[in-house]
C-alpha cells in the first residue's frame, strides 16, 4: 500500500518535472512560443533554452535532494543547504574561481571551487554543531558560517580590478538562470550528477538512522561512512549547482517538508521526491520570474524566498508549539 | 547618462549625474588670477581637467583617471597625485578649486565647502550638447575659458566630420556586461545617433538600465552589435552572457564593433572617438548594403543565410 503511494508520487512528479520543463523549452522573453528559421530556431532552442531549462531541473534537484538528506541525517528539520552555509561557502569558492582566474583557465575550477567552499563549509558546520543537536546549534553555526562566507565573498568582489564586481554580489546571494549556456551545464552536470548518487545511496542509512543512532548502528550503518557521503554529496551537488547560478534560497528547506507528508516520514524515501520536487520548484519559478520579468531584472532567489521565507517562518511556529517553547 | 552613472557607481568611487541648476561661480581669485592648484575628484572631471588645464596646475585627480579600462586619459596621468576622494587626502593638496560631478559623495562636497573650499560641481552631459555644457564649465572654474572654446570646437568638427551622409539609418545595439543595452538618453545613445545608427534599445523602448534578453538579440539581430566591452576582459560572471555561444554565434554572422569604455563612459571629448569609430562602420555597412530597406527586405526573405559577415 505503502509502495503503491511511493509510486504514484514519484510518477506524478515526473509529470510535473517534464511538464515544467516542456513549459520552460517552449517560453521565450516574448511569451509562449518558437522562433521561426533554422539557425535561430536552433541557437534559441539548443543554445539558451535548454541550458536554462537543464540547469533548473538539476539544480533544482540537487537542492531538494541536499535539503531532503541533510534535514534526514541531522534529524533537524532546519537544515537546508543555505542555512548549514553550504551555499554561502560555494558561491565564496566560486567567486574565488573566476576572480583568480582558474575558472578562465580550466572550466572545471568553476564547479570545483564550489564543491571545495561547500566542502569546508558543511564539515565546519557539522562538526561545530554535531549530529542531532539542538536547533540552535545548529543554526547558529549555519549563520556563522554563512555570514564568513558572505564576508569573504564581498571581500573578494571588493578587491576585484574590475567595476562589475559588485553587481555580482547580487547574483551570488540571489541566484539566477539567465544567460546561463550549455558550457555552463557541461561543467556543473557530471558533479550535480555524482553528488545526487552519493546521496541516494544513503536511502536505507537514513531510515535506519530514524530509529536513533543506536538502532541504526546495530542495523550496520557506520556513522563516520554516513557522514562523509551525506557532506560530499551534499557539497557536490549544491556546490556545483551553486557555482554556475549563485546561491537559490529555500528550494532545499521547503521542497522536503512539502512532501514528507506524501512518504509517511521515512527520510530515504523523501530522497527521491524531493530532487523530483526541487526541481519542479525551481523550473516552476524560472517560467513564473520569465513572464513577470522577461527582460530578467528579477532574480531567481527573490522569487524562491519570497515563497520560502513566509513557509519558513510557518515552520518556526510549528516548530514553536512542538517543543512546547 | 545612466550608464556612466551605473558604470561610476559600480567602480564603488565617484559617481556622476547630472543635479539641475548648479552654477559656476567665478573663476578666478580676488586678484583674477585662474586657480593655479586644481583638484578633481570624479572620472568624469578628471578627463576634462586633464584636457583643459597645464600639467603643472593640477595637483590631484582620482584614482581612477589613471585606470586605462575606464580614463580616456590614463597615459596622460603619470606624476600627478591621484586620490580616492575623501575630504582630508582633497585638503592636504591645498587646491583653490576641487571639481566634481553632483552624485559622487556629496557628503564630501558639503565638508570641504563648510571649510572653505571652493568646490565646483559640474553638471555631466546625457548628449553631446551636455558635453560642450560640461567643457564650458569646467573650463570657467579653471580659468581657461578660451581653451574650452578651442576645444569645443574640435569635438564639434569631428562630430561634424563624423556625421552621416545619408538618411539611412541602419540599426545598432550596445550589448553590455549583463545584458544592458544602450539606453535612449545616454552617452552611447548619443553617439549612435550621431553616427548615423538607429539604436535598437529606442525602437524597442527599453528604459534607463534596460536590458535585453540575449535570446531576443539573437531573434532579432541589429545590423551592427556594439560591443561596450571586451568579452574578456572582466572577470566577472556577470560578463557571461558576452561569452555565451549563442552571442559568440551572433559575432560570426553579424557585423560588431568594440568601442572601448572610455570614449563612451564620460561626457567628454572622447566622444567625438566613439562617433568616428561608428561613422567608419556605417560607411562600411552602407557598401555593403546592409541596412538599406532593399537589404533589409532581402534579407528578411533569405533568412540568416545571407546575413553579411565582417
Amino acid at each position: 500500500m505503502r509502495k503503491h503511494a511511493q509510486r504514484a508520487l514519484v510518477v506524478a512528479l515526473c509529470l510535473l518535472v517534464a511538464l515544467a520543463f516542456a513549459g520552460s523549452m517552449m517560453l521565450g522573453p516574448d511569451g509562449l512560443g518558437l522562433p521561426e528559421g533554422g539557425d535561430a530556431l536552433r541557437l534559441v532552442l539548443v543554445e539558451i533554452r535548454l541550458p536554462r531549462a537543464l540547469l533548473g531541473l538539476l539544480v533544482g534537484g540537487a537542492l531538494g535532494l541536499a535539503g531532503a538528506a541533510l534535514q534526514g541525517y541531522l534529524r533537524n528539520p532546519l537544515a537546508e543547504p543555505g542555512l548549514l552555509g553550504m551555499a554561502g561557502g560555494a558561491s565564496l569558492g566560486a567567486v574565488i574561481a573566476i576572480h583568480t582566474g582558474a575558472a578562465g583557465l580550466l572550466s572545471f575550477a568553476l564547479p570545483l571551487g564550489g564543491l571545495a567552499g561547500a566542502t569546508i563549509a558543511t564539515l565546519a558546520v557539522v562538526l561545530l554543531a554535531g549530529q542531532g543537536s539542538v536547533p540552535v546549534t545548529l543554526i547558529l553555526a549555519g549563520v556563522a558560517m554563512s555570514s564568513v562566507a558572505g564576508a569573504l565573498t564581498s571581500l573578494v568582489l571588493n578587491l576585484a580590478p574590475n567595476p562589475f564586481a559588485s553587481v555580482e554580489m547580487v547574483y551570488w546571494m540571489m541566484g539566477s538562470l539567465n544567460d546561463r549556456s550549455l558550457e555552463h551545464v557541461f561543467i556543473a552536470a557530471p558533479l550535480i550528477m555524482v553528488g545526487s548518487l552519493v546521496l541516494l545511496s544513503t536511502r536505507r542509512w537514513l531510515d535506519a538512522l530514524s530509529l536513533g543512532e543506536l538502532a541504526a548502528q546495530n542495523l550496520g550503518v557506520s556513522p563516520a561512512a554516513l557522514r562523509l557521503r551525506i557532506v560530499f554529496g551534499a557539497a557536490m551537488a549544491v556546490g556545483a549547482a551553486t557555482s554556475v547560478t549563485g546561491a537559490i534560497g529555500f528550494v532545499g528547506l521547503v521542497v522536503p517538508h512539502l512532501l514528507r507528508p506524501f512518504v509517511a516520514y521515512e527520510p530515504g524515501r523523501l530522497l527521491v521526491p524531493s530532487f523530483l520536487g526541487g526541481a519542479a520548484l525551481i523550473l516552476i519559478a524560472d517560467i513564473a520570474l520569465r513572464l513577470l520579468s522577461p527582460a530578467g531584472d528579477l532574480k531567481l532567489g527573490v522569487l524562491t524566498a519570497l515563497i520560502g521565507a513566509p513557509f519558513f517562518l510557518w515552520l518556526v511556529l510549528a516548530s514553536r508549539r512542538e517543543f512546547g517553547a | 547618462m545612466m550608464a556612466i552613472w551605473r558604470m561610476a557607481a559600480l567602480a564603488g568611487a565617484v559617481v556622476i549625474v547630472c543635479a539641475g541648476g548648479i552654477q559656476v561661480r567665478a573663476h578666478a581669485d580676488a586678484q583674477g588670477r585662474p586657480a593655479q592648484r586644481v583638484v578633481s575628484i570624479n572620472l568624469c572631471t578628471d578627463q576634462l581637467v586633464v584636457d583643459l588645464v597645464a600639467r603643472e596646475r593640477i595637483v590631484g585627480l582620482s584614482r581612477l583617471a589613471a585606470d586605462p579600462v575606464l580614463s580616456a586619459v590614463a597615459r596622460r596621468v603619470d606624476g600627478i597625485k591621484l586620490v580616492r576622494g575623501q575630504a582630508e587626502e582633497v585638503l592636504a593638496l591645498k587646491p583653490d578649486v576641487v571639481l566634481t560631478t553632483a552624485f559622487s559623495t556629496p557628503e564630501v562636497v558639503a565638508l570641504l565647502r563648510r571649510i572653505g573650499v571652493r568646490v565646483e560641481v559640474i553638471d555631466m552631459a546625457r548628449d553631446l550638447e551636455g558635453i560642450r555644457t560640461a567643457i564650458r564649465s569646467v573650463a570657467k572654474a579653471v580659468g581657461e575659458v578660451e581653451r574650452g572654446e578651442r576645444l569645443i570646437a574640435n569635438f564639434d568638427r569631428r562630430i561634424a566630420a563624423a556625421a552621416p551622409r545619408s538618411t539611412h539609418r541602419p540599426t545598432a545595439l550596445a550589448y553590455q556586461v549583463n545584458s544592458l543595452t544602450a539606453e535612449p538618453g545616454g552617452l552611447m545613445d548619443a553617439a549612435l545617433d550621431a553616427a548615423g545608427f538607429e539604436n535598437l534599445a529606442r525602437v524597442r523602448r527599453l528604459g534607463p538600465a534596460g536590458r535585453l534578453p540575449l535570446e531576443t538579440l539573437i531573434t532579432h539581430p541589429p545590423d551592427l552589435v556594439v560591443l561596450a566591452h571586451d568579452p574578456q576582459q572582466f572577470r566577472t560572471a556577470m560578463a557571461d552572457n558576452l561569452r555565451h555561444r549563442a552571442f559568440r554565434n551572433l559575432l560570426q554572422r553579424r557585423h560588431h564593433l568594440y568601442i572601448p569604455m572610455p570614449l563612451w563612459l564620460c561626457g567628454t571629448p572622447a566622444l567625438a572617438g566613439a562617433v568616428e569609430e561608428l561613422s567608419r562602420v556605417r560607411a562600411s555597412l552602407m557598401h555593403a548594403g546592409v541596412g538599406s530597406p532593399k537589404a533589409a527586405s532581402a534579407r528578411e526573405g533569405a533568412g540568416d543565410a545571407s546575413a553579411i559577415h565582417q
